[in-house]
């Protein structure tokens, strides 16, 4: 957060003014670090943000660089402040046009794991939000193939929890070859 | 790849008859024309490459002739870390190698699961595959490599079967 003073005496972000002005119920919380705008956003109107912020000419965020989850269920921060969401997804911006770089993160509760998909903005997301949804269980409705990415398809759980045990549960001792080859 | 099985001529054979016993030469064949059926998944595969390549030259010891079939190879080098997801293929090649075979297990990865202690990584691959010479370090150095072909070979050349075979052939 030091970093925000700095980030006050220069001038404002376009992106940030013309969210203020078009999409000021849809923001949280916004925050820069080295250079880079951060913003939380809320889920209801996530995919609305996300592509205002790809098809207006002047923003133009046209390369999704990666789409990814964060496990908040260990943290203490301020980030907590609106009312707690266990996991939030961030989505990682490049504007060619621009030269810069946006962070757009959505908290997503534990009880509704559901977050509409990005693929019908950005193709490479698919993959992406495959593997997210792979380590983190999060529910990208409208995907066209929600299916693991990185795990062996039998694989139970999601790794990436805060809740998953480092060493596992027992999945690396235990192995049945003959269901695999079959 | 001295002739050390070689049975010592006699006086009126003037040195041109040689005795030895058919484990022997077959053995001597096989120590000397190991070909190495590559299973690299990580930084040791490219140690695994140098020690192939010109400056290392593996080919000094017979070992060479990389096959990228497992049916025409009977040396697997896991070189590399095995997940979870990767054991499952790992034991189809060993399986379709035919007898005799040998593995070495190059790395720490692949002999202990190295530093990656986690939920997706085999914790050694002997677990599931036998394995006949373990590599130290991360990742060893192709002279280490080599000094595991050598003692494949020794290794054949003493007459004992590989660490997969539970019948001996005599």
């Amino acid at each position: 957060m030091s970093e925000e003073n700095q980030v006050e005496e220069q001038p404002k972000p376009l992106v940030l003014e013309k969210l203020e002005a078009n999409y000021a119920d849809a923001r949280l919380a916004q925050d820069a670090s080295r250079g880079t705008v951060i913003i939380v956003i809320r889920k209801e109107r996530a995919y609305a943000v996300l592509e205002y912020l790809k098809t207006d000419p002047e923003l133009a965020y046209t390369f999704l660089v990666d789409v990814t989850a964060v496990d908040n269920s260990q943290m203490e921060s301020e980030l907590m402040q609106f009312d707690y969401a266990r996991f939030m997804v961030v989505y990682q911006l490049y504007s060619y046009q621009g030269q810069c770089r946006l962070r757009v993160k959505v908290p997503v509760h534990e009880n509704d794991l559901n977050i509409p998909s990005v693929t019908g903005l950005w193709k490479g997301a698919n993959w992406l939000e495959r593997e997210t949804y792979d380590m983190f269980g999060i529910n990208f409705e409208g995907h066209p193939d929600l299916r693991r990415i990185l795990m062996p398809d039998d694989f139970e759980g999601h790794p990436l929890r805060k809740d998953y045990p480092l060493r596992g549960r027992g999945e690396r001792e235990r192995f049945n070859f003959d269901k695999q080859n079959a | 790849m001295g002739l050390d099985f070689v049975g010592r001529g006699t006086e009126e054979t003037d040195g041109n008859i040689i005795t030895t016993t058919i484990d022997k030469v077959v053995n001597w064949g096989r120590k000397n024309s190991l070909w190495p059926m590559p299973f690299g998944t990580a930084c040791c595969a490219i140690e695994m490459m140098a020690t192939l390549a010109s400056k290392f030259d593996l080919s000094r010891f017979g070992s060479e002739a990389i096959r990228f079939s497992p049916r025409q190879s009977d040396l697997l080098i896991v070189s590399g870390r095995i997940s979870i997801k990767m054991m499952p293929v790992l034991k189809r090649i060993y399986d379709q190698m035919p007898d005799p075979k040998w593995v070495i297990s190059m790395g720490a990865c692949a002999s202990c699961g190295g530093v990656f202690d986690t939920y997706t990584l085999i914790q050694g691959v002997d677990q599931f595959i036998p394995v006949d010479v373990y590599i130290p370090g991360c990742p060893p150095r192709p002279e280490d490599l080599i000094d595991a072909v050598l003692q494949v070979q020794q290794k054949i050349a003493s007459g004992a079967s590989p660490k997969g075979v539970e019948v001996v052939y005599e």
